[in-house]
């Protein structure tokens, strides 16, 4: 009995397991896996606003992952595969909004408010050093 | 002196309510589920799609010349399209607007006893079990619903499901105007 309890558990450890990960998305180059993981993620997932389509499971961004991995693939440009989209979602597929008159004050509104919080310093520190003006 | 006094007192209770008053406007009036379609005004992007009742037929975009005519992107998995289908049913039948369906990401057989039970007001539906085509609409959710002109283009994109509002107010007068027009 002990034998065969031994050599059951030979046996048990003689099978490995081999789990290889399969690559979905195999591209040709390096360079372009590397486009393809930077370009999934910054387009957004219109289902799940808040995700980006490489992270998200909807239906929706499995579908628009296949296409990024397939115009990759055919070789079109970043900006021909965003130009696309843009077109197709508007510009909030895109989670680094383009800089344009719309969002014009987005973009500078941290300027902006740098240079007001700099003006209330140096107001403030200047009443300080000087005789109250009340 | 006063008076910069009473400007120092009260900015900052100023500024809170600009605060507020964005928030208040971005929390109950924006429409952050609502996509704009670059796509109004352009020439439907080409397809060729087997029709679901003759698989050796295509619905291609050439059907919709000459008439304005409905698109109605839906599927038997989605809940509110079995809503719609009513609407859409009246719309062909007392209206007269010829509506196409385009099945997104379906099983066919499911899809034939869906309109079975629910209605076909369709006068011709092209299968896209890949999705492929509903991408290159722009579509996101279903059911999507596109206006499209006697030239081809699409003129309107409705989001979600058309009742008899959106329907007497949106989506019927713009159809009458393409109607005038012809």
């Amino acid at each position: 009995m002990k034998l065969f309890t031994a050599l059951f558990f030979i046996s048990v450890a003689c099978i490995t397991v081999y789990a290889l990960p399969t690559d979905p998305y195999p591209f040709s180059s390096e360079k372009e896996t590397k486009r393809f993981v930077t370009l999934t993620q910054e387009i957004r997932c219109v289902v799940c606003q808040n995700q980006n389509i490489s992270s998200s499971n909807a239906p929706l961004a499995t579908d628009l992952r296949e296409k990024v991995y397939r115009m990759i693939v055919e070789k079109k440009s970043d900006a021909e595969i965003k130009t696309y989209l843009v077109k197709r979602y508007g510009e909030f597929i895109l989670f680094e909004p383009p800089f344009n008159s719309l969002t014009l004050l987005l973009w500078l509104f941290p300027f902006i408010g740098l240079l007001a919080a700099l003006f209330f310093v140096y107001r403030f520190a200047i009443a300080r050093h000087t005789p109250s003006l009340l | 002196m006063t008076r910069y006094f009473f400007i120092k007192k009260f900015s900052p209770l100023f500024f809170l309510f600009v605060l507020f008053f964005l928030l208040w406007r971005s929390l109950f009036y924006a429409h952050t589920h609502e996509l704009p379609s670059a796509l109004i005004g352009e020439p439907l992007p080409h397809f060729q799609l087997k029709t679901l009742y003759a698989p050796h037929s295509f619905l291609t975009p050439t059907v919709f010349h000459g008439q304005v005519s409905l698109l109605n992107v839906w599927a038997t998995w989605c809940q509110a399209c079995s809503q719609e289908q009513e609407m859409l049913m009246k719309i062909s039948q007392d209206y007269h607007i010829p509506i196409y369906g385009i099945d997104y990401k379906d099983n066919a057989d499911a899809a034939k006893k869906w309109l079975q039970d629910y209605g076909n007001p369709y006068i011709s539906i092209g299968s896209d079990p890949s999705g492929d085509t509903a991408i290159d609409l722009g579509v996101y959710g279903t059911p999507e619903t596109f206006i499209i002109s006697p030239h081809g283009k699409i003129i309107y994109r409705h989001v979600g499901v058309i009742d008899q509002h959106t329907w007497d107010h949106v989506l019927y007068p713009l159809i009458q105007q393409y109607r005038d027009t012809q």
